[in-house]
């Protein structure tokens, strides 16, 4: 008891994750009387999982994607495909946004690459600056439940769940959230009836050319998924591969000079997550060989009965884990405990899985630790309750959004 | 004093360099092994036994040169919430404690790995056909070993605030 408090605090005072995972599992396997090198042996599992290899892959690729000139050729494509509509640039946002997360992990880069672009144009044309911040902010993470995102692919690694599934599932949901943020944006910026320009063939064949080099990615990533001529680990191999040589060899938008430092961000993100992953690979097997999903059953089954009241309190679980705690670690860490007393509860694997990582991006916009807050912040010299108040609305549509998907599966499962 | 500290500077430097070294030569490999698999795969029929192996050796090495340069730039994965209410030098002592911690539990971490290495050595495993997998596993108590080195100095730099050190960087989630 006295051990767990101890971590608790190191956690609150800013102790790396990894190593107070791997320290409750150290006092753990000495109190069993097991080997301590059976920690390392579970680390070391991360060498058997073939799939993991796509993590440092996408990772790379959305690192890489975020420092060429592409976010600048997306908002272009965009702004030609849908700029017509009233508050037109608004909307273009939020589908560049959510379509570059979808590649990048949502691991915050989004902000950094394309809010860059959005927010001044915003500016200009005459939105409110705290629907903007707002805006940007929250949809910095709104790709989450498209492929290949980051959080999508780690859900179906820990939850052995097919990620093929995972990928479907999400279409449906992440486009969801995607129509009620735009409603919301259309409704909200009524006064601002000019929308970007009228469509133009000209500027969609033009904006289409610019991009030919990234247009065919989300096909063949997802075509050869699908097709089955490829597994995940290498859609994750191709597109790493076609995006360094179309950056750096075709256009030369980023030299090899900068190679280096670009590899060196991403993999800082990897090892962060996979240190996190190995070192809970221990504490969360002990966990399951002590019983611990099954007191965990038992203890909910006393006042929840029913997949409606389960689904309810998983919510209200997710949105304070959400809060306190990112998504990769929320992943690793709950999601092996949780799954046996959901799927008790009649819960689908795959809509778990959606509603999961649904409810966790709202995590992304709420403090005390959302990490969209502090980019945005950071990105745009604004203090973090200005941020946290300008997203506050967006915060209630996607909650809405989250609440839809949790209660109707059939969203999720109808593609499966 | 200031010639140890530009020895120690030098130190520094080479480390980061080697850092960004190995993550360079394994990520780009990785790439363009997987890439090797999949063409030889689907126009040849054929594929190179070790291979697969190889690959997912490498995210192992990847995870801990990955997790030793997040370990330098002070960037690890955390929940630091408690800390921004506390005084500057308050902060210092608890970010002291924490990085003794954390060394601490990276130095356990790597003696346990360098016994699992050691036994692998006398049992003589094998990786990729006949390669001794020591060989490919040293990574554990190196990495570890360094992570809790990196988490030492930290912890004695933090105090003078020498320069060159991340102090005060805990913007990491």
């Amino acid at each position: 008891m006295i051990i767990a408090l101890a971590l608790v605090l190191l956690i609150l005072l800013g102790a790396p994750l990894f190593a107070v995972i791997a320290a409750g599992a150290f006092w753990n396997f000495y109190q069993a009387d097991i080997d301590l090198q059976a920690i390392v042996i579970e680390f070391y599992g991360i060498a058997e999982m073939p799939i993991l290899l796509a993590i440092p892959l996408f990772t790379f690729a959305g690192y890489l994607l975020s420092e060429s000139n592409a976010p600048r050729r997306m908002v272009r494509l965009t702004s030609a495909l849908l700029g017509w509509m009233p508050a037109g640039l608004a909307v273009v946002s939020l589908v560049a946004s959510a379509f570059f997360t979808a590649f990048t992990g949502a691991s915050g880069v989004t902000i950094i690459a394309l809010g860059a672009i959005l927010f001044p144009a915003m500016q200009q044309a005459g939105y409110p600056e705290k629907f903007n911040l707002g805006l940007v902010t929250t949809a910095g993470s709104l790709g989450l439940l498209f492929a290949p995102s980051l959080p999508l692919i780690l859900y179906g690694v820990i939850a052995e769940v097919p990620i093929e599934n995972l990928f479907l599932a999400g279409l449906l949901p992440g486009f969801l959230m995607l129509v009620i943020l735009s409603g919301y944006s259309i409704w909200k910026n009524r006064a601002i009836r000019t929308p970007l320009g009228d469509f133009s063939w000209r500027e969609v064949r033009a904006a289409m050319r610019e991009s030919m080099w990234e247009i065919p990615l989300p096909f063949v990533v997802l075509g050869g998924i699908y097709s089955g001529y490829f597994a995940i680990s290498e859609a994750a191999a191709v597109t790493a591969l076609y995006v360094l040589i179309i950056d750096v060899v075709v256009l030369k938008e980023v030299s090899m000079r900068k190679l280096p430092s670009i590899i060196r961000e991403s993999m800082i993100l990897v090892g962060g997550i996979m240190m996190i992953l190995g070192a809970s690979r221990a504490s969360t097997n002990f966990m399951i060989d002590a019983g611990v999903p099954q007191q965990l059953l038992q203890w909910i089954s006393g006042f929840v009965t029913g997949e409606f009241a389960f689904m309810v309190m998983l919510l209200i679980f997710l949105l304070i884990l959400g809060a306190i705690l990112d998504i990769f670690s929320a992943i690793v860490l709950i999601v092996p405990l949780i799954l046996p007393v959901a799927v008790q509860f009649g819960i689908n694997p795959v809509h778990l899985g959606i509603v999961f990582l649904a409810t966790m991006q709202l995590g992304y916009i709420t403090p005390p630790v959302g990490l969209n807050l502090f980019i945005a912040g950071y990105r745009f010299d604004r203090p973090i309750v200005d941020i946290y108040l300008s997203t506050l609305p967006f915060f209630i549509f996607l909650l809405f959004s989250v609440v839809l998907i949790a209660f109707w599966p059939a969203l999720s499962l109808v593609l499966l | 004093m200031t010639r140890s500290a530009t020895i120690f500077s030098k130190l520094e430097k080479a480390g980061t360099f080697a850092e960004d070294a190995v993550l360079l030569v394994i990520l780009v490999s990785m790439i363009l092994l997987a890439g090797a698999q999949i063409f030889l795969r689907n126009f040849f029929d054929y594929s190179l036994f070790w291979g697969d192996e190889m690959l997912r050796m490498m995210v192992l090495w990847l995870t801990v040169a990955g997790g030793l340069a997040a370990s330098r730039m002070d960037k690890h994965i955390s929940i630091a919430v408690l800390d921004r209410f506390l005084p500057d030098r308050m902060q210092v002592v608890t970010k002291v404690f924490v990085d003794l911690f954390t060394a601490a539990i990276g130095g356990l971490f790597s003696w346990h790995s360098a016994r699992f290495v050691m036994a692998s050595y006398e049992f003589g495993d094998t990786l990729l056909g006949d390669t001794p997998a020591w060989l490919l596993q040293i990574i554990l108590p190196i990495g570890f070993g360094l992570i809790a080195y990196r988490h030492l100095v930290f912890a004695i730099k933090r105090p003078f605030n020498l320069a060159g050190s991340p102090a005060g960087s805990n913007n990491s989630q």
